[in-house]
C-alpha cells in the first residue's frame, strides 16, 4: 500500500515537473500574452513588474486584465475586420462613413462580450442605412450583390465551408439595396413582397425550411445556423481563435473544413467546443482558456511546444514605432470625409485596409479583399530583411529615437545601456554574454557610446527574436 | 495520328511565342490623377473654348496628319517613334475603380481581385529573370488604393524605391544609407550573427541576409547612382522629379529589370487646370521625350515598351463655374495613351474620339486590349491563366474571350499576325 502511494506521489511528482520544465519563462510568457492578445510589445515597466512579480496567478490576471484592454479589444476588432473585409475602397467600397460605424460596432460587441452567436445573428439579420446601421455594411461589402455570392461568403466565415452548393442563398434573395440623397448613404433592406421560390430551401447537412410569404428568410437560415445543434458553427469559432492564437488551426486552413481535412487533436477540438458551448458562446471566456492551456504556456519548440510565428505586419510596424518612440502619421484620401489619424495611431487600430504605408505594404498587411485568413501573409522575404537592415528609414528613426536618446543618457554603464534597451526591444534583461559582445564590438572600432547604443538596438530590431513571437 | 497532330499544334505554338518575345521590358509612365487627353494626345481646337480651354493652338508633329497639344512640342518631333490610342474606354469616373481596371485589365465587381499586369509580368518571369534586381520596380512608389499582388500575392508586388530621384542623393530604400558605409555594415552583421542565438527560420533570415548583402554592395548600388550619368543627359530628361525618374527607368532598363512604373501624382486637376498644366505639361513633354529618345539612340527602344497615361482622362468640356473656375473633371469614356517601342509601330493613330471628345467614334480599346498586346510583346499569352488560391486556374484577362468579336488586341500597331480564331 505505501509503496503504490509512494509510486502515485512519485509519478504526481515528475509530472508536475514535467509540466513545470516544459513552462515557459515568465518574461517569454509576458511578451507572448502581449503580443497575442494586443498586438503590442509590454513596456519595460510592465516587464519589470511581471517579472519581479511573486503573485502565483499572475499569469491568469494577466490574461483577464489585457483581454478587457483597449488594446485587447481593439486588436480582435482588426482579426474580425480582416475577415469581414472592411475597407472604404475597392473591393469592398464601404467608404469611411461606413467604415467607421462598422469598426465601432465590432468594438462595441467585444467590449461588451456579446455572444457569438448573437453577434453573428445581427451582422446577419442586420438591415437599413450603412451609416445609421452599422451592421448592414456586412450586406454593403459586396461587389457582387448576388444571393449566391452574399451566401457563399456566410457559409465561408461562419462554417468554414469553401463550396457549398446546396440552395440556402434563397434565403438571402429577398436583400435588396436603395441610396438615398447622402453621399454614399444606402438602405439595406428586405424585399418581403417577393414571391415565394417554387423550391423549398434544403440545406447540405439535411436541414430543410420552407420560408413564408411576407417574413424575412434571412431568419430561418440563421436560426438554424446559430443554435446550440450546429455543433459546426461553434467549432469553426473556436478553430479560428486557436488560429489567432498559434497561427495554425487544429484544422488548417481555419476556412477550409471538409471531409478530408481532419482536425490535427479532434479530442482538442471537442473539449474547446464543449467548453464555448457550455459558456453559451462567450469569445472572451475561450480566448483565455487557450491562453492559459499547456500549449500556449510551453516553451518554444523544440524544447516545448509553442511553434514561433513572425509577427503580422501592423504589429512590426508598431513595436518599430514602440521601441524608438517615432511613429507613422496616416491618412486617407478617400472621400468622404479625408481622414486624418491622430498622431501615435497605431496601425492595428486603422480598421480600414485602403489606409496603408510603404512599410506595411511591405511586410504584407491584409488587403482585405476576401475573408480567406490565408490573406495574411507572414513570411519572411528579403525586401523586408534589406528594410530593416539597411534602410535610411529605419536607421534615421533608431539615430533620432528620443527613446534611445533618453536611454543614454540615463545609463552610465554598458551594463545599464544595454540593459534598458533589451527591456525595451526584447522585454527581458540583457545576458551577460551579450554585454560581453557589445564591450568587445564598442572597443574594436573606438564607438562612442552612443554609437554603440545605435548599433544594439539595430542588432535587435534585426534579430529573429524581435521579428518572431515565440 | 493525334500525336502527329498535337506536335503541330505544340511547334505552332512555340514558333508564336519565340516571334512574340520581342519585348525584354516595360516601362509605364503612369499619371496618377487622370491628365487630360484634349490637352495632351487628342487636341480638339475646333471645339470651341468650352472644350479646349486656354489652349488653342495644337503642334503639328513629325508625321504627316498628327497633332498634339500645344504644350508638347518635344513630342511632337518625334511622333514616328510613337503611336497614340485616342479611343481608350473603360466607363469608370472614380479612381480606385478607374486605376483598377487600368492596371489589371479587369473589370471591377467580380469576386476576385486581379494584380496588376507589373505583378503578372514579375510573376511570368519568376523563373526566366535572373537578376539581382526585383523583377517589378515602382519609382518612387506604387500606387496604395489596391494591392498590386492581387490574387498572386505580395510576393509580385512592386518594390517601391522611395527617395528622391530628383535630389542632391537618390536614397533608395535599402540600397543608400548615409549612416552606414561598408565597415560599419560588416560590423553590425557580425554582432548580430554572434547575437542571435534563438534557433527560428535562422537558416532561411541567413542566406535572405547574405542576397541583401549581395543587392546592396553589388552592381544594383551603382545602377541606381545617377551620378554616373553625365550633366548633359540629366538635364535633358529635366530636373523634375518625373524626369530624374524616367531616367532611373531607363538605367533600370539596362539593367534588365522586366517592368518598371514610373508613378507621377498631381493630375487629378479639378481646379485650376490650366495653370498646372502650364507647369507640369513641359515637364512631362521633356522627361517622355528625352526617356524615348535616349532609348532610341541605345538601342534599347525595340526591346523596351513604353506607355503612358492614366486611370482616366478629364472632362473634354472645361468646368469654368465655381467652385471648380476652369477645372475639368474625371473622366473614362474616352481618353488617350501612349505607347512606343517593343514592337509597337510608331507614327500610328489607333481609334477616334468624337468631334467634342465626349464619346469614341471608332474602333474602342478597352484596357484588358492595351494589357493583352503587352503582354503578347513580351511572350505571355494573353489568353493563358494565373493560378487562385481556391478558386483554380483563372484566365489571365477576365474580359478576353478567344471566340468573341469584340477583342481588339492592337494588331494594327503590332508585326504579330491576329490568329484565325480572332479574326
Amino acid at each position: 500500500m505505501k509503496t503504490i502511494l509512494l509510486t502515485i506521489v512519485c509519478l504526481l511528482f515528475t509530472t508536475i515537473e514535467a509540466t513545470a520544465s516544459d513552462r515557459c519563462r515568465d518574461d517569454v510568457f509576458l511578451r507572448r500574452a502581449y503580443l497575442t492578445l494586443t498586438g503590442a510589445l509590454p513596456s519595460p515597466q510592465d516587464c519589470v513588474k511581471f517579472i519581479d512579480d511573486t503573485n502565483p496567478n499572475k499569469r491568469e490576471e494577466l490574461v483577464d486584465f489585457l483581454l478587457e484592454s483597449e488594446l485587447g479589444l481593439k486588436y480582435m476588432q482588426m482579426h474580425w475586420g480582416d475577415i469581414l473585409r472592411i475597407k472604404s475602397e475597392f473591393p469592398s467600397n464601404l467608404w469611411p462613413n461606413g467604415v467607421q460605424a462598422y469598426n465601432r460596432w465590432i468594438y462595441e460587441q467585444l467590449l461588451n462580450n456579446v455572444p457569438y452567436d448573437q453577434m453573428v445573428r445581427d451582422l446577419l439579420l442586420s438591415k437599413g442605412s450603412n451609416f445609421r446601421s452599422p451592421a448592414a455594411n456586412f450586406y454593403r461589402g459586396f461587389q457582387k450583390r448576388t444571393p449566391k455570392n452574399i451566401y457563399a461568403n456566410i457559409n465561408l466565415l461562419f462554417l468554414g465551408n469553401r463550396n457549398c452548393t446546396d440552395n440556402g442563398y434563397i434565403c438571402f434573395s429577398q436583400i435588396a439595396y436603395k441610396s438615398t440623397k447622402e453621399w454614399k448613404e444606402e438602405i439595406v433592406y428586405i424585399d418581403i413582397h417577393k414571391p415565394l421560390p417554387w423550391q423549398k430551401v434544403s440545406l447540405e447537412c439535411g436541414a430543410e425550411f420552407r420560408p413564408a410569404l411576407g417574413t424575412d428568410w434571412r431568419k430561418n437560415y440563421v436560426s438554424w445556423l446559430t443554435s446550440h445543434d450546429n455543433r459546426r458553427f461553434a467549432e469553426v469559432m473556436v478553430n479560428r481563435m486557436w488560429y489567432w492564437v498559434f497561427g495554425k488551426g487544429i484544422v488548417n486552413e481555419p476556412d477550409d473544413w471538409r471531409e478530408d481535412n481532419k482536425p490535427s487533436d479532434p479530442e482538442l477540438l471537442k473539449e474547446l467546443t464543449d467548453y464555448f458551448l457550455q459558456h453559451n458562446f462567450d469569445m472572451r471566456a475561450l480566448m483565455k482558456k487557450i491562453l492559459l492551456s499547456d500549449q500556449f504556456n510551453s516553451k518554444m519548440a523544440p524544447e516545448g511546444s509553442y511553434i514561433p510565428q513572425r509577427l503580422p505586419a501592423e504589429v512590426i510596424v508598431d513595436a518599430i514605432a514602440s521601441v524608438t518612440g517615432i511613429w507613422s502619421t496616416y491618412s486617407s484620401r478617400v472621400p468622404e470625409p479625408f481622414t486624418f489619424y491622430p498622431p501615435k495611431t497605431r496601425a492595428t487600430h486603422l480598421g480600414d485596409a485602403t489606409v496603408s504605408s510603404s512599410e506595411l505594404e511591405l511586410f504584407g498587411k491584409v488587403s482585405r479583399d476576401v475573408s480567406l485568413e490565408s490573406q495574411r501573409n507572414n513570411t519572411i522575404t528579403s525586401r523586408q530583411l534589406l528594410y530593416l537592415m539597411n534602410s535610411s528609414v529605419l536607421e534615421k528613426r533608431i539615430r533620432k529615437s528620443p527613446i534611445l536618446q533618453k536611454i543614454y543618457i540615463n545609463s552610465p554603464t554598458i551594463e545599464d545601456l544595454a540593459d534598458a534597451i533589451t527591456l525595451r526591444v526584447l522585454s527581458r534583461r540583457a545576458t551577460k554574454e551579450e554585454i560581453t559582445l557589445y564591450k568587445e564590438h564598442m572597443e574594436q572600432d573606438n564607438l562612442p557610446q552612443m554609437e554603440l547604443a545605435i548599433d544594439i538596438m539595430w542588432t535587435q530590431i534585426n534579430s529573429n527574436e524581435f521579428l518572431y513571437n515565440h | 495520328m493525334r500525336k502527329i497532330f498535337l506536335t503541330i499544334i505544340l511547334l505552332f505554338t512555340l514558333c508564336l511565342t519565340s516571334q512574340a518575345q520581342r519585348a525584354k521590358s516595360v516601362i509605364l509612365v503612369y499619371l496618377d490623377g487622370g491628365p487630360a487627353q484634349t490637352d495632351t494626345f487628342d487636341p480638339k481646337p475646333e471645339a470651341g473654348r468650352n472644350y479646349h480651354g486656354n489652349y488653342k493652338g495644337v503642334c503639328k508633329t513629325n508625321v504627316e496628319g498628327i497633332e498634339i497639344g500645344e504644350k508638347l512640342p518635344l513630342l511632337a518631333g518625334m511622333a514616328d517613334k510613337y503611336s497614340l490610342i485616342r479611343s481608350m474606354t473603360h466607363g469608370s469616373n472614380a479612381h480606385e475603380t478607374g486605376h483598377y481596371a487600368m492596371i489589371t485589365g479587369d473589370t471591377s465587381g467580380g469576386a476576385v481581385v486581379y494584380p496588376s499586369f507589373g505583378a503578372v509580368i514579375s510573376y511570368m518571369k519568376r523563373d526566366s529573370y535572373k537578376g539581382v534586381l526585383p523583377c517589378y520596380i515602382s519609382v518612387t512608389s506604387a500606387n496604395s488604393r489596391f494591392n498590386e499582388g492581387g490574387f498572386l500575392g505580395n510576393e509580385y508586388k512592386s518594390f517601391d524605391t522611395g527617395g528622391k530621384p530628383e535630389a542632391e542623393e537618390y536614397e533608395v530604400e535599402g540600397l543608400v544609407n548615409q549612416f552606414a558605409d561598408r565597415k560599419r555594415m560588416d560590423k553590425r552583421m557580425e554582432l548580430l550573427s554572434k547575437f542571435e542565438t534563438q534557433p527560428m527560420d535562422k537558416c532561411t533570415i541567413d542566406s535572405l541576409r547574405a542576397i541583401n548583402m549581395e543587392f546592396i554592395w553589388g552592381e544594383s548600388r551603382e545602377v541606381f547612382n545617377l551620378d554616373n550619368e553625365p550633366d548633359s543627359i540629366r538635364q535633358r530628361y529635366g530636373k523634375s522629379r518625373l524626369g530624374q525618374s524616367c531616367l532611373v527607368a531607363r538605367r533600370l532598363v539596362e539593367a534588365g529589370v522586366p517592368f518598371i512604373n514610373v508613378r507621377m501624382t498631381g493630375w487629378d486637376t479639378h481646379k485650376k487646370h490650366f495653370q498646372k498644366m502650364n507647369s507640369m505639361l513641359p515637364n512631362l513633354d521633356k522627361a517622355l521625350s528625352a526617356l524615348i529618345a535616349d532609348l532610341d539612340c541605345r538601342g534599347l527602344l525595340d526591346s523596351t515598351i513604353v506607355l503612358c497615361g492614366g486611370e482616366f482622362g478629364r472632362s473634354p468640356k472645361v468646368l469654368w463655374e465655381a467652385p471648380w473656375n476652369g477645372g475639368r473633371a474625371h473622366f473614362g469614356t474616352v481618353f488617350s495613351y501612349l505607347v512606343a517601342g517593343g514592337g509597337f509601330h510608331g507614327g500610328k493613330v489607333v481609334g477616334k474620339s468624337d468631334k467634342t471628345g465626349e464619346k469614341v467614334a471608332e474602333r474602342p480599346v478597352r484596357p484588358c486590349d492595351l494589357i493583352g498586346t503587352v503582354y503578347l510583346l513580351m511572350g505571355i499569352d494573353p489568353y493563358g491563366t494565373l493560378p487562385h488560391v481556391s478558386e483554380g486556374d483563372l484566365p489571365i484577362l477576365p474580359s478576353l474571350k478567344k471566340d468573341s468579336y469584340n477583342d481588339g488586341l492592337l494588331y494594327e500597331i503590332i508585326d504579330i499576325k491576329k490568329p484565325d480564331h480572332e479574326k
